[in-house]
């Protein structure tokens, strides 16, 4: 179970190279600096695409969604996604940021931003590669009901495993 | 979480998510050389019923690189021996986003 004290590190970790920005962050996600980070004049087209918390699951209320990650192999997977993604678009810059420990409903978990030349490119891009980071990045998601559940979900869609009550 | 130094002639053996869950624990540290058979023999007499709810639905890392489960359980004492001080990691299936 995921304690608000039980970080695998303090604030963010990322990597940089050229053009590509990946990170994770125990910290509220900011959408301008994402879009700073990929901005240019060479790109006429710059996507954002924002994660948030909804407030429920399957009709359940959800209160917050609490992250947690193995920081190292989920900043390498980050990064192998971002090379890929900005290679096969010919993205002008490609930044993706995961938000870690507990976020509350409306909050943003994630943040993509990609830049193009041309719209077209950017909106793939920015599709195919949140696609990749659900269904490769090693982050796991709880989600905390009202009532006091807490289920760990699979994939989007899929009804979790409930997380034994002897944890809470 | 920050994982102390695994003992000399031991590695260091990391679980997430459901993983954490079903053991009660982020961490244990296991004596090496080991298979990755000898892996699972060792987790399912530790914890019993791992090998069905969380081990055959996740992966497994050794030093951040993949491994292939199916293939080193084939192979059996043969396949590639975990190593004192390498990092190894069950990783369940995955829910970012």
């Amino acid at each position: 179970m995921s304690n608000p004290d039980d970080r695998a590190f303090d604030g963010e970790q990322a990597f940089t190279a050229e053009n590509i920005y990946v990170s994770l962050t125990y910290e509220p996600l900011d959408t301008n600096k994402a879009l700073s980070r990929v901005k240019s004049p060479k790109a006429g087209a710059v996507v954002l695409f924002a994660g948030c918390t909804r407030d429920s699951f399957a009709s359940k209320t959800v209160t917050h969604l609490a992250y947690s990650t193995y920081a190292p192999l989920a900043l390498r997977t980050l990064q192998t996604i971002a090379r890929d993604i900005r290679q096969k678009y010919n993205l002008v810059g490609i930044s993706i940021t995961h938000r870690l420990g507990r976020v509350d409903v409306g909050e943003e978990s994630i943040l993509i931003a990609v830049s193009a030349a041309h719209r077209t490119e950017g909106w793939r891009a920015g599709e195919e590669c949140l696609e990749r980071v659900k269904e490769r990045v090693e982050i796991w998601k709880e989600e905390w009901f009202e009532d006091g559940g807490v289920w760990r979900s699979n994939r989007d869609g899929a009804a979790g495993v409930p997380v034994r009550k002897e944890e809470s | 979480m920050s994982v102390p130094k695994a003992p000399s002639g031991h590695f260091t053996l990391l679980y997430f998510a459901a993983a954490t869950s079903f053991t009660q624990k982020q961490y244990d540290f296991i004596p090496a050389p080991l298979s990755i058979e000898q892996l699972h023999t060792t987790l399912e007499t530790k914890y019993p019923g791992i090998s069905e709810r969380i081990l055959k639905s996740s992966a497994l890392t050794i030093n951040l690189d993949y491994v292939d489960v199916e293939q080193e359980l084939a192979k059996g004492i043969d396949g590639m021996q975990i190593q004192p001080r390498d990092e190894v990691a069950v990783i369940p299936p995955v829910s970012s986003g």
